[in-house]
């Protein structure tokens, strides 16, 4: 029997969540793995706080994923990071991006910003986790476009052990899934998540 | 989202999509006809879909004004003997219902599908409406899927059952079916699409004579559904046989996180799953709970099979003890998830999960550090620039203000109320009435204007209102996905000019000292007041030009200038802009807008009180 790999992705509304989300949905079926996301569309995309569920494996049923059971978490904002992590089993990995984007709420209290910002990576450290943090803004640009943050944290990914998927298997997805002339600069960024992760 | 050419293709293939598009494809392999529906979420997939295959397939589609239009429009198909279809959300079911309730009496000729989307949760609607109520009451047959797969066999089977027992089908979706995404198996079909023709007799109209002619036949048709569902398949048994102390009876999703708690606890015990919730398949009910000690009903938010089905084990003298919403097992609000349906088990049957305690205490201890993010206006989105200035004069004149439903909902200065689609304006007119010393403002988008606006507009004319109507013409339907709408070829200012209104006026919300006027003008004016703010929608203009590659003059924020006020930023809560985090110069705070969000909307550098913000390469 295959084990499901329960894995939440997480982030801020226009952050490119679902596109990686779809681009592991297309690998696993392309490898002959059954999967089943969820996502909430409407109100909440539009930069609110925002997380899909995906389950990999045989014969799934249910499409969310309860507190203390996701293998795997990938934030592409350390705010949300911390608020998702409840979804962890213990002992779970996080990818997450050094990314910090302002609620509106620090906006208001800089203080408050000041406090909560400084004390992110002490907050993540509360959790048992095995957290990898990607400079995935910085290895964005170096790959030459900073919307592939989010690609950055897949080749991160890709370098789980246990993941159920390879980097031949997200590459062929990403061939499907991004358009061709901003695929080279991707395939940069997700390299570079490669070896964020390897070092 | 599949690809167009997945959709469309008539072959044999496994395709990645999401539950409503897998409900899109059960339509067309269906040989649905006519289609017609107006967004909401969770339901806008299915329509985005169908809309787009419609050309290609050679079928009618439509973005209709409203769910009562589509249904009427689709029930005219369906009694002409088309098969037809519309999709709503759980409200949207209430806007159709005047129209669902009578045709039901009639009953259809071509099979017709009612879709309604409901969103236990309210990740993006008002309320948790469990619209298998208006169902039951209108006396639709309902089915409900438990996932994306059987969501696209159900509405293709639908057409069948409602053609063989001439009743007018709803599907009962909810978020967790409709935006889930699997690999869905897609069949080949026939496009045997058949001319309309209409019968002209008796049946289709509702006189009062022939109405009451009507319902015992409406029922004979439900009756004639209920012997036949036993062997449908709609009803399946599985677990183990011998079990007698426990049953689980559940449908929809529900009966997904089942599966998943009794995989959990490891147990296998006896399941009836309901496909069809209405009428109930008693037959089987009754067999299924007859030996057993102890029935168990997993569902979410209303008690809806656990009420039905006492009343049934009432009336039968089956008397197992029930648990579920009655006995607090699962709560009447919010939606269900494995963990809950585990504990909820667990209250029942007995044994243990794994305790979450690590994390709880964690959770606990960071909680205060995690900021809340809620949704707001996109960068440059001339929603908030509407406010901005508009929330000045109904600050100063201490007017009262009725919003709506859309994007603009989700105005953080000045809404006093928000009731349903055009309810604004229809608030607007009953404030009127009693709020005499103090200006009445309602705020509507184009295309809940055109929704169900124009019918409060007029009455505020021929009742003589003295209320002042915002319309924020963006060009489209913004919050569902930027849908195409009437204002694209019906002037909103034409339609009010015609309908009476003498104080109209357009202007461009980007232009601040021009709304300033205007609003103050129209509070001198006696009567209904309407005032148009016209623009495209800045967040698909913005995506359309990134896309085509066109320059976007984008503004920048001089940091030796700026005295970090916080207006652009506090105040104005433009997305695109935040504080330095040039953490090296902590006496020196400014701050700094995103080049890859900013609009180029200019508002900021209008706003700014030290003229800091300009436009780059000025």
């Amino acid at each position: 029997m295959v084990e499901t790999y329960q894995m939440v992705i997480c982030g801020v509304g226009g952050q490119g969540i679902l596109t990686i989300s779809d681009i592991i949905t297309i690998a696993a079926q392309k490898k002959g793995l059954d999967i089943l996301g969820s996502e909430v569309h409407g109100m909440a995309q539009k930069g609110g706080s925002v997380i899909t569920n995906l389950k990999i494996g045989k014969n799934l049923n249910s499409p969310t994923i309860p507190i203390g059971s996701s293998k795997m978490l990938v934030g592409l904002e350390q705010n949300e990071t911390l608020r998702y992590l409840k979804y962890l089993q213990p002992g779970g990995t996080v990818i997450t991006s050094d990314t910090v984007l302002f609620p509106i709420t620090w906006k208001k209290d800089k203080k408050a910003a000041d406090n909560a910002r400084e004390n992110i990576r002490d907050n993540l450290s509360k959790f048992n986790a095995k957290v990898h943090f990607i400079d995935a803004e910085g290895l964005a640009n170096e790959a030459g476009l900073a919307l592939a943050q989010n690609i950055v944290l897949l080749g991160a990914l890709s370098q789980v052990e246990g993941f159920p998927l390879t980097v031949d298997d997200l590459i062929e997805a990403m061939k499907i899934r991004i358009p061709p002339k901003y695929l080279e600069v991707n395939l940069n960024a997700f390299d570079l998540g490669i070896n964020a992760v390897k070092k | 989202m599949a690809k167009l050419e997945e959709l469309i293709a008539n072959e044999e293939t496994r395709v990645l999509c999401l539950g409503n598009e897998a409900i899109a494809r059960g339509a067309i392999e269906a040989g649905v006809q006519v289609f017609a529906a107006y967004p909401g979420t969770p339901s806008s997939e299915i329509s985005m879909a169908m809309n787009a295959v419609a050309p290609k397939l050679g079928f009618y589609a439509e973005w209709s004004t409203n769910e009562k239009v589509a249904m009427e429009t689709a029930f005219a198909a369906s009694v002409s003997g088309v098969r037809a279809m519309t999709a709503c959300k759980h409200v949207g079911l209430n806007v159709a219902a005047d129209a669902f309730y009578s045709f039901m009496y009639m009953g259809c000729k071509g099979g017709f599908v009612t879709v309604v989307g409901d969103d236990p949760h309210c990740f993006s609607s008002q309320n948790e409406q469990d619209s298998r109520w208006l169902g039951v009451s209108a006396q639709f047959p309902i089915i409900e899927p438990s996932n994306p797969q059987e969501a696209k066999d159900y509405v293709k089977r639908a057409f069948d059952v409602s053609e063989k027992f001439e009743m007018p089908m709803l599907l009962r979706s909810t978020t967790r079916v409709s935006h889930a995404r699997a690999e869905i198996q897609f069949n080949k079909f026939e496009s045997n699409f058949r001319e309309g023709e209409f019968e002209k007799t008796n049946r289709f109209i509702c006189l009062p004579a022939l109405a009451r002619a009507n319902h015992p036949k409406l029922l004979e048709r439900m009756e004639k559904i209920k012997e036949w569902l036993p062997t449908s398949g709609f009803s399946t048994i599985e677990g183990p046989d011998s079990h007698t102390e426990f049953g689980i009876i559940t449908s929809g999703i529900s009966y997904a996180y089942v599966k998943d708690a009794l995989k959990t606890l490891d147990r296998e015990l006896p399941i009836l799953k309901l496909g069809m919730v209405s009428p109930l398949d008693e037959q089987t009910i009754l067999e299924f709970a007859k030996d057993k000690e102890n029935i168990i009903f997993i569902e979410e938010v209303d008690p809806y099979l656990e009420d039905r089905i006492s009343a049934l084990f009432i009336q039968n003298g089956v008397i197992p003890k029930i648990h579920g919403k009655s006995s607090g097992i699962t709560k009447k609000y919010h939606e269900l998830n494995e963990r809950l349906v585990t504990a909820a088990l667990i209250k029942v049957i007995g044994g243990s999960i794994i305790p979450v305690n690590e994390i709880e205490i964690a959770v606990e201890e960071t909680k205060e550090f995690v900021p809340f993010r809620p949704p707001l206006f996109c960068a440059g989105c001339q929603h908030r620039a509407a406010f901005w200035e508009l929330s000045k004069v109904v600050r100063k004149n201490k007017g009262i203000f009725a919003s709506d439903i859309g994007c603009y909902s989700l105005d953080p200065w000045v809404t006093d109320t928000i009731l349903c689609m055009g309810g604004g304006i229809g608030m607007a007119n009953g404030f009127a009435r009693v709020i005499k010393d103090k200006p009445i403002f309602a705020y509507i988008g184009d295309s809940t204007f055109f929704h169900t606006g124009m019918p409060a507009l007029a009455n505020a004319v021929y009742n003589k209102a003295n209320i002042n109507i915002l319309v924020l013409d963006n060009r489209m339907t913004a919050m569902t996905g930027f849908q195409p709408n009437p204002t694209e070829e019906i002037d909103i200012a034409d339609v009010a000019k015609s309908l009476g209104v003498e104080y109209v006026v357009v202007f461009d919300p980007y232009n601040f000292e021009n709304g300033k006027k205007v609003f103050e003008d129209a509070l001198k004016h006696e009567g209904p007041t309407v005032i148009i703010m016209r623009k495209i929608c800045a967040n698909e203009d913005w995506r359309r030009k990134r896309r085509s590659g066109e320059k976007i003059e984008i503004f920048h924020i001089n940091p030796e200038v700026c005295i970090a006020c916080g207006t652009c930023i506090v105040q104005y809560q433009c997305p695109a802009i935040r504080w330095s985090l040039d953490t090296n110069s902590k006496d020196k705070k400014y701050s700094v807008i995103d080049p890859e969000m900013c609009t180029g909307c200019s508002v900021c550098s209008q706003i700014c009180p030290v003229g800091a913000i300009s436009k780059v390469d000025d």
